[in-house]
């Protein structure tokens, strides 16, 4: 049984559909990276998940229990989700404490889960004057208090600094190389690149992709060759005649489906120079907004 | 439960709202019963009662569970807080009996020491004041009271997520609304959750010959709790937090 399973999920804010009929699982000891536009449907997903939204159908559970049944919640999944939010009048050390009685831990966590996150210093300061990224740490070091088997962050970089977020893709990686299931919603593909094992992508509350990173970048077309000729429309009919799909770009000619060799051995049959020859890299950019239609 | 109950206690202290509120009723309390004491003449015992009855104890405490549970959406701490009790019963549960605990202990403290004093001072002027019984029977009713009014507040929070709403339809429900009904219909006012069955109950009736008796006037207040509890945790059940 997965970590976390997500099965049909469906919610309706009266005749919208913020979430439609979505299915993926996340898998022990891999970061998942959750992508969509904004409005997709991400947060409406992650807080039906935690129980937070009543779902309009379908089930979200973590190894078979729906979070509400969870015993000891917080021992199970920690959460640190986009909004957040502290009382200012307490300090960030109290807030933790209070989440400590509720969840049974000892109160020895609290200070530990303050080392980690690098918040000692600040631990009896109020948090009404915590910086967005200490109040993100703080958050972080929440979800951390009951030692989780399944970690949940929606957009965890906002308000940190590059060092903070270098801090969190540590952390994230480490948190997954201890066995933990690590789901994180983002923004920043560049930064979702470099962190996550699997990738599930959604646009207006359905399922648009899902799949290990690796394949997920190789799409479905396979390899995809760029090449340029001193006469690219000469190229262009050669490449036609030999069965190929041309996506063209100026002078610059985009083959979906053909390896550089293929591409190279039909120029030269047809006897043309070629001034350029290389295998297109696609990039999660790419994919992101090949699988959700640009839409932002 | 308990863990739950010891968190919703711990974060009653620390914060600053609890020590603001339970001051300032200590603060106002005392110096009423002081200038009371000092000045008043011609008291008898059911003056010297009702003065240590405390009534602006009874306003603060319902203010303190009023911002104990819609502070939670004001703050937008909600989401955590059920983040780590997701049974959202439990928690209003926990939530009821915390705000009644702090009540009592605010009130113990105010009526213990205003009771003090008052004594001393009416015992320099040579008036007569309340023996032992007495004064635990007044004991006794202000903490009834103030337990009731503390889970009434946590209730009227928990209908009203937005807190200057629901502090200001309490306050109108205490000063305007209750008392009008007191006194055009005082055979219904008596029944109402912060004026008419408390004041019963602590003897205090605004003069009404068919004041409730103590026993009755305790059962309505537990009836008040129980329906607006049970409505409360059914909206808090239903609601999506987005």
């Amino acid at each position: 049984m997965a970590p976390v399973e997500i099965r049909g999920l469906t919610k309706r804010f009266g005749s919208v559909a913020a979430v439609d009929d979505l299915s993926f699982e996340i898998g022990a000891g891999r970061v998942t990276g959750f992508l969509g536009p904004n409005g997709a449907g991400k947060s409406t997903t992650l807080r039906t998940l935690l129980g937070l939204i009543n779902p309009s159908a379908g089930e979200a559970t973590f190894g078979g229990l729906p979070y509400e049944r969870l015993e000891r919640p917080s021992t199970k999944v920690g959460a640190v989700l986009e909004d957040t939010a502290f009382h200012p009048g307490r300090t960030g050390r109290n807030h933790l404490r209070v989440l400590a009685v509720t969840g049974e831990h000892r109160p020895e966590r609290v200070g530990e889960v303050l080392e980690e996150v690098g918040l000692t210093a600040a631990a009896d300061r109020r948090v009404g004057g915590y910086s967005l990224g200490m109040r993100q740490r703080l958050a972080i070091a929440a979800a951390l208090l009951g030692d989780p088997e399944v970690l949940i962050l929606d957009e965890p970089a906002n308000g940190l600094d590059p060092p903070g977020i270098s801090w969190m893709r540590g952390m994230l990686r480490e948190q997954a190389a201890r066995g933990r299931a690590v789901l994180v919603s983002s923004h920043l593909l560049a930064e979702v690149a470099q962190s996550v094992d699997d990738i599930v992508v959604i646009a207006h509350g359905k399922l648009r992709g899902k799949g290990t990173l690796e394949e997920v970048l190789g799409g479905s077309d396979g390899p995809v060759t760029e090449v340029r000729a001193r006469d690219a429309d000469a190229l262009e009919r050669a490449l036609l005649a030999a069965g190929n799909r041309i996506d063209r770009d100026g002078e610059r000619l985009i083959v979906p489906g053909a390896t550089p060799e293929a591409v190279g051995l039909v120029a030269a049959e047809a006897g043309i120079a070629l001034t350029g020859l290389a295998p297109r890299a696609r990039s999660l950019e790419d994919v992101f907004f090949e699988l959700t239609g640009g839409a932002e | 439960m308990t863990p739950l109950l010891k968190a919703e206690l711990l974060k009653l202290r620390t914060t600053r709202t609890f020590a603001a509120l339970a001051g300032s009723a200590f603060a106002l309390s005392l110096l009423v019963v002081v200038l009371t004491a000092a000045l008043a003449n011609n008291m008898d015992k059911s003056d010297v009662r009702e003065m240590f009855y405390g009534d602006f104890t009874g306003l603060f405490i319902v203010l303190l569970g009023v911002m104990g549970m819609a502070g939670e959406w004001r703050h937008r701490t909600i989401t955590s807080t059920i983040l780590a009790a997701p049974d959202r019963t439990r928690l209003l549960g926990a939530k009821l009996i915390a705000y009644a605990v702090a009540g009592v202990v605010i009130s113990l403290v105010i009526t213990v020491v205003i009771m003090a004093v008052g004594t001393a001072i009416l015992s320099s002027r040579d008036v007569p004041t309340l023996g032992i019984a007495d004064l635990a029977d007044v004991l006794w009713r202000n903490l009834a009271v103030a337990g009731f009014l503390g889970a009434f507040g946590v209730c009227v929070g928990g209908l009203v997520r937005n807190q200057v709403v629901a502090i200001v339809g309490v306050l109108v429900l205490i000063f305007v609304v209750e008392r009008v009904l007191l006194g055009l219909v005082s055979e219904v006012g008596q029944y109402a959750p912060t004026v008419g069955a408390p004041n019963d109950l602590q003897g205090n009736s605004f003069g009404a010959d068919d004041a409730l008796r103590p026993g009755v006037a305790l059962l309505v207040m537990g009836a008040w709790i129980a329906a607006l509890a049970a409505a409360a945790a059914a909206l808090l059940r239903r609601r999506d937090l987005v």
